[in-house]
């Protein structure tokens, strides 16, 4: 385990360089001249490299404020679309892979989740907007403040109705959004990783040694399907920060997602590779720690 | 090519076998559409006034019409056709450089393939719709069918590299080396029937993955250049209007979804391309 | 009088698209103590039979007739918990029935805890110490990695069925091919056991030298059908059917007026090895590196003699350039393949071929013609016809003329694969064969065949031959001289006939001993050539 947890380790920073210097690249083009031939690209570059390894990230072109004031001020709305969008996908992608992921019912539904899987994230917005501003006369734009959703789960917990009433009319939404898209991949991570485990040879070996099928699932099944989902969790990460992207983008929502379409629409570089470089942190991170969950999950010591 | 880390969930060949016709008869027929667009279409591109203004669907206007007065339904029907051609541009780079490329990666030799594997591993840590919209940003609009084939290529690289590897350490392959066969033979043996089994559902899937990532762009503004418009940038031209006149972006949305459908169909249920 | 505990009557197995039953109208009798042994080849039905003894029937089969065990009512479907026998499953050891992803040792104790009842410390101790008992068993301890060998893994097996003290033990043809020291001991410890205590045994057998290990009574099944049934003792002496006769004929009889092979040191070398380096058994056991040198010329045949993890594979993989060595060379063909580019050494082997008894040498993907015809693409410039011409020929020459040239090498039987193996072989017309347990999985007459075909193919096309095997009765069949490896060191070399005259070690002793059949007296039959 050990040797594997350094070998993940090691692939991770050196990922992490690799995503520096592509951000670093990226912010090259923030330099004058930089486009002006290979030469003054790669000097541009290498004073842009130099510049994130010291951790300083530039200034945006547009507005005058460092870029990681700008990127700081919209990772709050950004990490609350994306988690609260992780735990719909749970709820609702879980289920839906443990019910589709085998046997007659997988067969049976798996064109319906063709149908359900062809429809791209915008279109799924552009539809729940319809929908939440006709039946429930909900706000279809955060018009650029999202305070009361980043507000939901204090008020959560503080029990405040009010608070929780606002909050959530903003939050819901968005979040389905970004939680449909983290369910679809989330339910096909599991039911790839139980066709897997459903092919294996030893769920009947096992049984015709003398174990119920109820534990068979339990003990040996079960814990490589988590593996499976848990190995793939940098994917659903990336599905869940794409569907940020759109639902950010519709909602008009103060997010770091929508920062980076703006910043690369208006060219302000170094902003761009800023949150270029925090959503590749973010993915990796989800990567490392899937791979060693699943490996301290399915590692076949465990119980020796 | 097609390579998963884990297998698909797949499903009985023979159902598969029926869907995957049911796809490719739908792309055909969409194709068909596409080609016939001119003679289907009763209004040329961007005609204003065909209609009165915001006509809902009927008989007269399928799709209706939108604040112009511009018929949905031809409308649809031409951005149906820039969206085809574009994504089936995206879909040939994705293929060609994630695919073949990843595949051919895997076998050169001094560790170039490992470099190239780094790589693409790193790209491939970006969601593709920011690769993409990044991609075009960097240079022109007009660029993005070529963006969106190349924001899927590193994951496809990734994969395709993935699985050559893995063929190339198969025991099969050590016995054929160690009996004269040269890697130049095996690499030509393993495309050849990686290019049999998986090339039509590689290629469709990737035309799936490049239509949506396409259509998102134009919603976002950086696809399709007016006066050209494809679904994308039809459906968010209607955003604006669409909580009262609902059609003008629906037929348009179910368009796109119709088109994703079938090629997704035609992959033969084979599922997890990154959209 | 015994108590019956199975029966079996008018058992009929169809299968949806098959075009006769797999299994039809068999009626078998098991009583408590007894052994009852079911040998057959591919295509028997034996796998169907025991399927549906263990209750374990597949999709798109159908079942007809009875099975009944003691105790228990009668009925089509029995599920072991509706019977009060304590019923033992001894699987093949190269069957997959554990998970990859838990040790084996978890996983046999929670299978015995569960069918005992028993807290899982209790139960890991229960299999200790019927490990202990049995001789030549290893130790709990050995059973804690991932992965075990595949004689190791069947010693497990065995501990878990004895440790139920069971009344029945349904046992699947538990015995790895690639050991044959250990197997011959594994049956003697389940005969002793099974003396002790008392159990049934439904025994399927691959082999017909296994059946000579075990007392009690023998079917013969062929195409689902029982076409011979009587005591090990009868059939081993006398056999009334036909293809019974040929089953124990493929016994490695020996008798000693058939001359022994000739020693062979002919021509030129064709493989010359110096000093390479055996890697020690364990890691943390300090011992001399073995080296090994050898000539193997022109025509002449070696075997290398192992049980697995004898050192055999990995020389192989050293020889093949797959592992490099610690110290050493490999000449071959008077050329140092160690000083040579990637791609003069592809160019160096190309009359090198290999026949494998895992069938992993061939590409899955590939039809049966490219798969014969690949050699002659890559390497000759000859015409399309040509090309066919000795595809064509070479397939006839092992049987395979009627298979469609198009069929994927994934859909073949285990058979066809190894005979396609030769095929592909015969075409290239090799300087070196390197032959790895070529009857591995095969039934008793199709690994006649197969001795057959290599028999052939060495008088024809020449080649020198390098055998690996444990089975010593191949040896001495196909090859003049042979290396025996133990413990990852030679023990014993010489011509294979004078080390079976007179064995020096007591390993080789061994391996000769199991490949020796047990007369109906008890007595080891005189050895000869198989």
């Amino acid at each position: 385990m050990w040797r594997f947890a350094l070998w993940q380790v090691g692939h991770f920073v050196l990922a992490l360089v690799g995503a520096g210097l592509l951000a670093a690249a990226v912010s090259a083009f923030a330099i004058t001249n930089a486009t002006q031939g290979m030469a003054a690209f790669s000097r541009a570059f290498a004073s842009r490299a130099a510049a994130f390894g010291t951790g300083h990230f530039g200034y945006s072109a547009i507005v005058a404020q460092s870029s990681s004031d700008l990127v700081l001020k919209g990772l709050a709305p950004t990490l609350t679309l994306i988690l609260w969008g992780a735990l719909i996908a749970l709820i609702v992608g879980a289920p839906l892979g443990i019910v589709f992921g085998r046997g007659p019912a997988r067969r049976a539904l798996a064109p319906l989740i063709q149908i359900v899987a062809a429809t791209p994230v915008f279109c799924v917005g552009l539809g729940l907007i319809w929908l939440a501003v006709h039946y429930a006369h909900w706000p279809a734009s955060a018009h650029g403040d999202a305070g009361a959703a980043l507000g939901l789960l204090p008020a959560i917990l503080q029990r405040n109705g009010g608070a929780i009433a606002s909050g959530f009319r903003l939050l819901l939404v968005p979040a389905l959004i970004v939680g449909a898209s983290g369910a679809a991949s989330l339910q096909l991570s599991l039911r790839r990783a139980a066709a897997e485990a459903g092919d294996a040879p030893y769920r009947q070996g096992l049984k015709l040694m003398g174990l119920s099928t109820l534990e068979i699932e339990r003990v040996y099944v079960a814990p490589q399907v988590i593996a499976g989902v848990l190995s793939n969790a940098g994917e659903i990460v990336l599905a869940l920060i794409s569907a940020a992207a759109i639902a950010e983008w519709v909602f008009d929502w103060p997010g770091d997602a929508v920062l980076f379409v703006k910043s690369v629409a208006l060219r302000d570089w170094n902003v761009a590779a800023l949150v270029l470089l925090l959503f590749a942190v973010i993915k990796l991170i989800a990567d490392l720690a899937g791979a060693l969950a699943a490996r301290a999950l399915a590692e076949p010591e465990r119980d020796a | 090519m097609s390579a998963h880390a884990n297998p698909s969930p797949r499903t009985a060949p023979a159902l598969r076998a029926v869907i995957r016709a049911i796809g490719l008869i739908g792309l055909g027929g969409i194709a068909i559409a596409v080609g016939l667009a001119d003679v289907i279409a009763r209004a040329p591109v961007d005609a204003i006034g065909v209609g009165p203004s915001l006509a809902p669907p009927s008989q007269a206007f399928p799709f209706g019409t939108d604040l112009l007065g511009r018929d949905m339904f031809s409308e649809t029907l031409h951005a149906l056709a820039i969206t085809l051609g574009d994504a089936i541009v995206g879909a040939l780079v994705a293929v060609a450089l994630g695919g073949i490329f990843g595949f051919v990666a895997a076998r050169l030799p001094w560790r170039i393939g490992d470099g190239l594997r780094v790589v693409a591993g790193i790209l491939a840590a970006v969601p593709a719709l920011l690769l993409a919209i990044l991609f075009v940003g960097l240079t022109a609009r007009g660029f993005a069918p070529v963006a969106a084939g190349l924001a899927a290529a590193p994951f496809a690289f990734a994969r395709a590299f993935d699985r050559a590897r893995l063929l190339g350490a198969s025991h099969y392959a050590q016995y054929a080396r160690a009996s004269g066969i040269r890697s130049a033979t095996l690499l030509r043996r393993d495309l050849a029937y990686e290019v049999r089994d998986n090339f039509l559902s590689t290629v469709t899937r990737a035309l799936a993955a490049v239509a949506i990532t396409l259509a998102t762009l134009s919603f976002f503004g950086f696809g399709a250049v007016p006066p050209a418009r494809d679904l994308g940038l039809l459906i968010a031209s209607a955003r604006a209007g669409f909580l009262d006149a609902w059609w003008t972006a629906a037929c348009p949305a179910f368009t796109l979804m119709l088109l994703i459908l079938c090629a997704r169909l035609a992959a033969g249920l084979d599922e997890g391309e990154r959209p | 009088m015994s108590e019956r505990i199975l029966s079996i009557s008018d058992l009929t197995i169809t299968r949806a698209g098959l075009p006769r039953p797999e299994l039809e109208n068999v009626s078998l009798t098991l009583d408590a103590g007894e052994t009852l042994l079911l040998l057959g080849e591919s295509g028997s039905g034996i796998p169907s039979l025991m399927r549906a003894v263990m209750g374990a029937g597949q999709s798109g089969e159908r079942v007809s007739g009875q099975i009944q065990f003691a105790q228990s009512t009668p009925g089509v479907k029995v599920r072991h918990g509706e019977s009060a026998l304590r019923i033992a499953y001894l699987p093949d050891a190269h069957s997959e029935v554990l998970s990859p992803h838990a040790s084996v040792l978890s996983q046999l104790v929670r299978i015995l805890a569960r069918k005992l009842d028993l807290p899982r410390a209790t139960a890991s101790e229960e299999l200790r110490l019927t490990l202990a008992r049995l001789e030549g068993a290893p130790p709990l301890d050995a059973f804690r990695a991932g992965t075990v060998e595949a004689m190791a893994l069947s010693w497990g097996f065995l501990a878990l069925a004895i440790a139920q003290t069971p009344d029945l033990i349904v046992a699947d043809h538990p015995l790895p091919d690639s050991s044959p020291i250990g197997s011959r001991k594994f049956t003697a410890a389940l005969v002793a056991e099974q003396k002790r205590l008392g159990f049934a045994l439904l025994y399927s057998a691959r082999r017909t030298l296994v059946t000579t290990w075990l007392e009690g009574r023998i079917a013969i099944l062929r195409n689902g059908r029982i076409v011979e049934e009587g005591t090990v003792g009868r059939l081993s002496s006398a056999q009334a059917h036909a293809y019974t006769q040929q089953l124990y004929k493929s016994l490695p009889m020996v008798t000693p007026q058939v001359p022994l092979p000739r020693r062979g040191s002919r021509g030129e070398p064709v493989l010359q090895v110096r000093g390479l380096e055996l890697s020690p058994p364990q890691k943390n056991v300090y011992r001399a590196r073995e080296t090994v040198t050898f000539d193997l010329r022109r025509g002449a045949s070696l075997a290398w003699l192992g049980e697995e993890n004898s050192g055999r594979n990995e020389l192989l993989r050293m020889v093949l350039g797959q592992q490099e060595p610690a110290g050493g060379r490999v000449i071959f063909d008077s050329v140092d393949v160690g000083i040579l580019s990637q791609a003069m050494t592809a160019r160096l082997r190309r009359r090198v071929v290999f026949i494998a008894g895992d069938d992993n040498v061939l590409d899955p993907r590939m039809n049966v013609r490219d798969t014969v015809e690949e050699p002659l693409r890559a390497h000759l410039n000859l015409s399309r016809d040509l090309v066919a011409g000795h595809c064509e020929a070479a397939l006839k020459r092992v049987g395979l003329a009627s298979l469609a040239p198009e069929r994927a090498v994934a859909a073949l039987s285990r058979f066809d694969k190894r005979r396609l193996q030769v095929a592909r072989a015969i075409v290239t017309v090799p300087l070196l064969a390197v032959i790895d347990e070529p009857q591995r999985g095969l039934g008793p007459l199709e690994s006649a065949v197969m001795l057959d075909l290599l028999r052939e193919l060495r008088a024809q096309e020449g080649p020198a031959f390098l055998l690996l095997t444990a089975n010593f009765a191949l040896a001495l069949a196909l090859a003049d001289e042979a290396m025996v490896f133990k413990d990852r060191s030679i023990v014993e070399r010489g011509p294979v006939g004078e080390m079976l005259k007179a064995p020096k070690d007591d390993y080789t002793k061994a391996l000769i001993a199991a490949i020796t059949p047990v007369l109906p007296s008890g007595l080891p039959k005189a050895q000869s050539q198989g």
